[in-house]
């Protein structure tokens, strides 16, 4: 017990308390009560009273094809952000973590992209990506090669990807490397001297105890493709071309203040908040009950080794 | 017991930053440069109460890389320099989206300023509707004087949509197409003046590499939005703000696919932003700009650069030599600042100093000298042949019409975020129409 009395507690965490109900749950409550009504400004000014439409706003979120594209795009980018963004960092840390020399020059040069702005790496990339006079387009024409229209419809989605996944490979990076830095080193030498070679080392020593690190980057990576916003609009803004781009975030931002549609984009970033509560619920629950499973598998294994001793 | 009070005293502190932010400063009338103690009280018209110190709360649009800003600045400073009593706190920035909503939310929460230059179309029906914006009629009751300079026809155009005339406006703007004239000479073409000669145009520049025109569909596609419009539908059609989408409308829409598959505009139209585009135009690599008066300071090529009428569209209803254009904004005073006795001379010697011949005068130059002004201006010497093909363009104008967004408010923000699949045909004209007029029911 550090402290006996638990009152002061209390009064310390009362401001946070404080804090969150009025910049947070309150305007969020307000978020859900706005989406059933027409909205004809942003605040209601004097005098003024939105009209009730009641579900009107929830039943265009089904026929809105501008919407499905966004949700289409942003679960496509969960599975990316899980395959690209922890796979490779998960690659690039098991080898950083094999070389002693220059190994803090890999971790400052895998985590630089993180701490650039992803506005400045949305211009950097919007410079590459330009049709005249743009870097890819100006090494394309020195080789003598057609100009080529990096942000077409059918490139555009993979192009804004790219910068978007790459950027945020080095935080995976940095985390996994911390992971691995947590497994003894005994176990590697004493695989080692059994014969088992690096390689297979890497799959029944490092993968099962980096899992429970896995599964909490795979819980931000997954969340964290819900909340992608600021890279693919700089980008590509209004979900250019075509609205083809367009993400949960991109578009709510679009209809609230591209298109002043107030209630309309509370109802979508509901949707997101929902998503991402089930998404997090999701992941939660398969990776405790895989974590779950290891635990009892090794129960048994000990209950076994017990039993024949 | 010292460690309860200092736990206490924590929390407090924590709790009090909280709301720190929250305080609300309406009707804050005290003078910062003197640093005397307020002496506002109530009292007459008098000369002891008009020199108490009065800080004036203002917001305009005339911020950022705006080339009113400096005028605008400049004009300030001389006030506070003339009548030392009067201290300005000003706040101006570009207008977008975001800053139109922060003013609507300053004018609903009673924290609105003293004098505001504002959009006086239907963008400012929100803050029309709170009736915190005081009439000229009513202004002028007590100071005749006011807005003496400027022009009758310039301040019945700044009227707002209910009639009411409020805003003072100093310049007003006109939309034409800007045409690299020495693109069109290199490749023996005369500059469009009808929809036959605009088309060869567009094939000729297309056939040797040119841009022919130079338009973001996904960024700012509002010009030629407004007239494919008017062209096609005619200045009665076009101004009419219908229930279901007018055939002309629909005409001057389509019109976008049809430019799009001559190849009019740029190959990465729908991705990229209207500096882009400008920098193509001022390039040469583009040859034509739909443009508006704000975009002329940009020229630097002023002998070769002109503007001119939009050449119009196969079987158009609007007269040759239409023009977009009007004037959609002006120097407001609020009721806040019209009750205070001490800022009510004080926010009506601003908007004067602004709003006067003089003051005009040099926002006009500031603008290149060639848009609407709002009183008499003194012609610049040496203009140049681009101010020259202005004078001659607004001048020889057959009918100048407000566009349409001054009459749809937000519904035009769903029409222009709709044009680019117009212009692919991922949707129909007519739909997208309809889906931006249904917004206004």
């Amino acid at each position: 017990m550090l402290y006996k009395k638990k009152w002061p507690l209390f009064l310390f965490l009362v401001p946070g308390l404080l804090f969150l109900l009025i910049f947070l749950y309150i305007p969020f409550v307000e978020n859900i009560k706005n989406s059933f009504y027409d909205m004809a400004s942003v605040v209601k000014m004097p005098g003024q009273d939105f009209k009730f439409i009641g579900f009107d706003n929830y039943k265009r979120l089904f026929t809105d094809p501008d919407i499905r594209m966004a949700m289409v795009n942003t679960l496509k980018m969960m599975v990316l952000t899980v395959i690209f963004e922890v796979g490779i960092a998960f690659v690039l840390a098991v080898m950083v973590s094999q070389i002693k020399k220059f190994q803090q020059l890999f971790r400052t040069v895998y985590f630089f992209p993180v701490v650039i702005s992803a506005t400045a790496i949305g211009l950097l990339f919007k410079l590459f990506y330009n049709y005249n006079g743009g870097m890819l387009n100006q090494i394309l024409e020195y080789f003598g090669k057609e100009p080529v229209l990096w942000l077409e419809p059918e490139l555009a989605f993979i192009m804004i990807c790219i910068p978007t996944l790459w950027s945020y490979i080095g935080f995976y990076f940095v985390i996994l490397l911390t992971g691995l830095s947590d497994i003894p080193d005994d176990i590697y030498e004493a695989a080692s001297i059994d014969g088992c070679s690096k390689f297979k080392q890497v799959f029944y020593i490092t993968l099962p105890s980096l899992k429970p690190v896995f599964f909490t980057s795979v819980t931000l990576a997954v969340t964290g493709a819900l909340k992608v916003f600021d890279l693919p609009w700089v980008l590509a803004p209004n979900g250019a071309p075509q609205g083809l781009t367009h993400f949960l975030g991109t578009y709510m931002y679009q209809t609230a203040y591209g298109l002043n549609n107030y209630d309309y984009a509370s109802t979508q970033a509901l949707l997101i908040v929902v998503l991402g509560v089930v998404v997090s619920k999701g992941v939660g629950a398969l990776t405790a009950d895989k974590e779950e499973k290891a635990e009892a598998k090794a129960k048994r294994a000990r209950e076994k080794a017990k039993g024949v001793a | 017991m010292k460690k309860k009070v200092l736990s206490v005293l924590l929390v407090g502190a924590m709790t009090a930053s909280l709301f720190a932010g929250c305080g609300s400063n309406a009707g804050e009338t005290t003078g910062a440069a003197g640093g005397d103690a307020a002496t506002t009280e109530e009292g007459g018209a008098d000369a002891d109460v008009a020199q108490n110190p009065v800080t004036l709360k203002t917001v305009s649009m005339f911020g950022g890389t705006d080339p009113n800003a400096e005028v605008y600045q400049a004009i300030n400073n001389e006030i506070m320099a003339e009548y030392d009593y009067i201290t300005i706190e000003d706040n101006s920035q570009s207008s977008d989206e975001e800053w139109k909503a922060a003013v609507n939310a300053d004018f609903s929460v009673g924290n609105e300023p003293d004098v505001i230059q504002f959009f006086t179309d239907a963008t400012a029906d929100t803050i029309v509707a709170t009736d915190k914006l005081v009439s000229i009629e009513e202004i002028r009751a007590e100071y005749p004087e006011y807005a003496a300079d400027t022009l009758d026809s310039a301040l019945a155009a700044a009227a707002n949509t209910d009639g009411v005339e409020r805003a003072v406006p100093t310049t007003g703007y006109w939309e034409g197409l800007y045409c690299n004239k020495d693109l069109f000479d290199q490749y023996g073409l005369e500059l469009p003046t009808d929809w036959e000669s605009m088309e060869k145009a567009i094939t000729t520049f297309k056939e040797n590499d040119i841009i022919p025109i130079a338009c973001s569909l996904n960024n700012v596609p509002h010009y030629w939005i407004e007239f494919l419009m008017l062209y096609a539908a005619g200045a009665d059609e076009y101004t009419s703000i219908p229930e279901t989408a007018p055939e002309g409308w629909v005409a001057g829409l389509e019109m976008f696919k049809t430019l799009r598959d001559m190849g009019a505009f740029p190959a990465d139209t729908d991705t990229v932003d209207d500096a882009y585009i400008g920098q193509l135009f001022r390039d040469k690599k583009a040859a034509m700009q739909l443009d508006g008066s704000w975009y002329a300071g940009n020229i630097e090529d002023t002998e070769n650069t002109v503007v001119i009428a939009f050449p119009g569209v196969p079987n158009q209803k609007a007269e040759a030599g239409s023009l977009v254009g009007g004037i959609s904004s002006g120097f407001y005073i609020t009721r806040k600042a019209w009750e205070d006795p001490d800022k009510r001379d004080a926010a009506v010697k601003f908007v004067m100093a602004h709003t006067s011949q003089a003051g005009v005068q040099r926002y006009w130059e500031a603008t290149g000298a060639v848009s609407q002004a709002a009183v008499e201006v003194t012609p610049v010497d040496g203009a140049t042949p681009f101010a020259e093909s202005i004078a001659a363009y607004t001048s020889g104008a057959s009918a100048i019409v407000a566009p349409t967004d001054s009459r749809i408010g937000d519904a035009y923000k769903t029409l222009v975020a709709e044009i680019v699949k117009v212009s692919t045909g991922a949707m129909s004209a007519e739909d997208a129409i309809n889906e931006a007029l249904s917004l206004m029911q």
